[in-house]
Order: structure tokens, then C-alpha cells, then sequence
């Protein structure tokens, strides 16, 4: 019997080598449509790079990322300290499979901002995110593991935009937002992640979960409306010009305030983003 | 596809142009942030030799190497891009790495018959075409440490030559 460390482990390297098929088919339809001749061997080479890696179980990206973790837990089903512990652990052993980038900052408050105590050579030290619970429908305890890379973290804004009664104004805002955005972050094409909540806490949350849950095979209107804004700017992938600066949004609106304002958490995933796998606990 | 061996020779490098999809192989070194000032700074003190590192005809990677591979940081930070007049000065005939840089870098290059070649993210895939590493200098920086990779056919496009960028 497999144990609840050896699938999580498992699940992490899948989420750090492989595309899931329906990345690939996305990919498949970019290269056939993409005319400029640079912008479309970028895209084979980061199709190639995802089926090497996914042959040989390594990372699609040396920035390997930071685990994220999203567990959908079902009605009758529970979660206790100690499968928490076990999936904790997990994490370590997948971290150390993979392997992850040794990337986790040693020492006390102040040595991990300036980064003064060094870096840790366990590539397992480096401590995943919170865990965000969602309760589900499904009779089922399904993780999702994420691993999040630092140029999409650092290009990603979560910020208030005052609708005025508009679905225009908010799309035009998540759209000037993104334009810079996946210019900047270099490694496109990307895909948008999109939340929209009551509070920054909520709305990260949600972009979270259009992550997690996100299919490039079905999209909302909504989210084709983002996705065909933004590739007007002709960014490309690696910014070289051409139809696909952007693959896809993911996006999750979730409950809203009685008031002039919502909270956008947009993230530019980089070309290999969403990388994520999930397994049923 | 142009096929390249390191070191590269003057004449090499004067025929590529913005555009061009490079295949390279050969001895390459990797460089970014942390330790490129210091290997400029060894460079203009005549110390290379000394630690081994050869520049003449030779590519600088932007990448850390660690467990998980190599793969290239944006090439404009200010550290990275910074480097590149003073290494082609001191023999660098290709920096390798990702995203626009400025006019007066391409410029610079140019003056000097350099190029800079932008190589997608690819790190299983260049994996698969690194045979050897190796530290050369600066241990202690850890994964950002100046290595030298044996590397075949690592594919990559002239991102900026002859005065010209391929994101303008």
C-alpha cells in the first residue's frame, strides 16, 4: 500500500515535470498557428522541454518553485493533524525527488529578508504555503499541489479597481494590468490568473483556485475577453512578437461587496505555469 | 540552424544576425548577478589565468547551476547587463540569457563583434545537452558560483547583433 507521503511526493514531482494534456494540446494549437517564425520555435522548444521532462521525471524550470498546497475535502470525509503531518512530509520527500532548487532561506526574521543566514542545500527545507481548504460536493480528499516560480510572483498585482456598474471597466483594468506585466515577466507565453473577491485574502485565494482548478480546453467568455485584449499588445512568447503573449486566463469571481470597489489578484503564470498535479488522499 | 563550437572566432560571430537560430556546442562558462562583477574585476586585474577561466571566444550563460538545473535569468538586471561591454572587452563572444536590453548595450556589443542570444527556459531539455559541470571560480557563492558546462546543440536565437535587437 502506497503511503500518504509516497503519493504527495509523487503528485509534487508530476507538478515540476509534466504538462498536463491539456497544456499540451494548447501548445499544439499555438505552433500551428503562430506566424512569426522566432515566436514559434519558442514554442516548440517549450513543448519539447515539457515531454523530455516529463520522460525523465525532472524539473520543467530551474526555478522549481514554491509548493502551494489546495485540498478539496467532501462532506463525509475529514482531515486530522496527523494526515496534515504526513502530507507536510511528503512535501519534504517530493521536494527532494524532484529535485527542487535548494532555495530555502536559513536563519531568524531579519536574516531571512536580507537573506544574511544563507541558503539551506536541502532542496526538502523549503517550507510550502499554507494549506487552503475548500469543501466540495464530491465524495473525495484531493490535493493539489502547486509549485509557484519568483518571476510570476514578482510581476503579479493584487489591487482594488472601482467598477462603476461595468464588466468593461473591470476587464479593461485586469487587462492594463496584464499588458506590462507579461512583457516584463519575459518568460511568455503566459497564462493570466485571475481572482476576484471582497479582500486581498479572498481574492488571492480565488486566483488560487482558478490555478488549481483551470482548464486551457474551457473557457469562460469572460476569460477569452482577457486572453484576446492582451494578445493584441503582440508581446509573443519570450516577448519575440507574434499571436500568443497569452495562452489562457483562469478566472474565479468569487461573492461580491455592496460597494463601488471589487479586489483583482491577477498573476502572469510563466510558460510553464499552472504547474500543478493533484491526488485523491 | 547555425551550427557553432566553441571558442568562437571573430569571423563566427560577424556572420550572425538578429534572427538567427544558433546551435552551440562546446565548453561554455555560467555567470549572473553575484559573480560577474568579480570575474570583470579579475579580468582587469589580469587574474583569470590564474583561476583557470579562458574568455577568448567564449559564452557567459546567465544561469545559477544548482540540483535542479540551469536555465537563464533576465539578462536585464543591472548586474548582469552592466557585464557586457566590460567581458566582450576581455573576449566574450556570446552572452546568453533572456529579455530586452537597451539600445546602448547593443551598441557596445556591436563596437566590440559580440552578440547576446536569448535561449528559452528550457531546463529539462538543456539538461538532456549538458554532459559535464564544473566550479571554476567563487565556490562560495554557492549556485550562483561562475561553472563550466560541456554543453551540445543548446539551441538559441541571436537576439542582438551588428547594432541591431530583435525586440526593437
Amino acid at each position: 500500500m502506497i503511503s500518504i507521503q509516497e503519493k504527495v511526493a509523487d503528485c509534487l514531482v508530476r507538478a515540476g515535470s509534466s504538462f498536463r494534456e491539456d497544456q499540451k494540446e494548447v501548445y499544439r494549437k499555438a505552433i500551428a498557428n503562430e506566424e512569426i517564425e522566432s515566436s514559434c520555435w519558442v514554442l516548440k522548444q517549450v513543448l519539447d522541454n515539457a515531454l523530455v521532462a516529463e520522460k525523465r521525471r525532472s524539473p520543467l524550470c530551474d526555478d522549481t518553485g514554491i509548493p502551494h498546497l489546495f485540498l478539496e475535502i467532501g462532506k463525509s470525509r475529514s482531515v486530522s493533524g496527523e494526515l496534515l503531518e504526513q502530507i507536510k512530509e511528503g512535501v519534504v520527500l517530493g521536494l527532494r525527488q524532484l529535485p527542487g532548487r535548494p532555495m530555502a532561506i536559513k536563519g531568524d526574521d531579519y536574516a531571512r529578508i536580507d537573506q544574511s543566514g544563507g541558503l539551506d542545500e536541502d532542496s526538502g527545507a523549503l517550507v510550502p504555503s499554507p494549506i487552503l481548504i475548500k469543501p466540495v460536493d464530491e465524495d473525495v480528499l484531493r490535493l493539489t499541489i502547486l509549485m509557484l516560480g519568483g518571476g510570476p510572483a514578482i510581476r503579479g498585482i493584487t489591487q482594488r479597481v472601482f467598477h462603476k456598474h461595468s464588466v468593461d471597466v473591470v476587464v479593461d483594468e485586469i487587462v492594463n494590468r496584464a499588458i506590462p506585466a507579461v512583457s516584463q515577466l519575459g518568460c511568455s507565453p503566459c497564462t493570466l490568473a485571475v481572482g476576484i473577491g471582497r479582500s486581498q485574502f479572498e481574492a488571492t485565494s480565488l486566483m488560487m483556485e482558478a490555478m488549481a482548478k483551470g482548464d486551457f480546453g474551457v473557457q469562460s467568455d469572460f476569460e477569452k475577453r482577457i486572453t484576446r485584449k492582451v494578445n493584441e499588445s503582440n508581446i509573443g512568447p519570450l516577448g519575440l512578437g507574434g499571436k500568443h503573449s497569452v495562452l489562457a486566463t483562469f478566472a474565479k469571481i468569487g461573492p461580491q461587496r455592496a460597494s463601488g470597489v471589487r479586489i483583482v489578484a491577477l498573476r502572469p503564470c510563466c510558460c510553464f505555469e499552472p504547474r500543478r498535479a493533484s491526488v485523491e488522499l | 540552424m547555425i551550427e557553432l563550437t566553441t571558442p568562437f572566432s571573430e569571423e563566427a560571430i560577424s556572420q550572425l544576425n538578429v534572427g538567427d537560430v544558433v546551435s552551440i556546442s562546446g565548453y561554455i562558462y555560467t555567470g549572473r548577478d553575484a559573480v560577474l562583477p568579480k570575474i570583470i574585476k579579475a579580468g582587469e586585474e589580469g587574474k583569470l589565468a590564474e583561476k583557470g577561466i579562458d574568455l577568448q571566444g567564449a559564452v557567459i550563460f546567465h544561469t545559477a547551476v544548482s540540483p535542479a538545473g540551469v536555465g537563464p535569468t533576465s539578462s536585464n538586471k543591472v548586474e548582469i547587463e552592466s557585464s557586457f561591454e566590460p567581458l566582450s572587452k576581455l573576449g566574450v563572444k556570446m552572452h546568453l540569457g533572456k529579455g530586452a536590453i537597451s539600445k546602448e548595450t547593443v551598441k557596445k556589443l556591436s563596437e566590440n563583434n559580440a552578440v547576446f542570444a536569448v535561449i528559452p527556459p528550457v531546463t529539462a531539455l538543456l539538461e538532456s545537452q549538458t554532459v559535464e559541470r564544473e566550479i571554476v571560480a567563487y565556490p562560495e557563492l554557492g549556485m550562483e558560483a561562475m561553472n563550466r558546462l560541456k554543453v551540445v546543440k543548446y539551441q538559441a536565437i541571436i537576439g542582438a547583433a551588428k547594432g541591431r535587437s530583435i525586440y526593437d
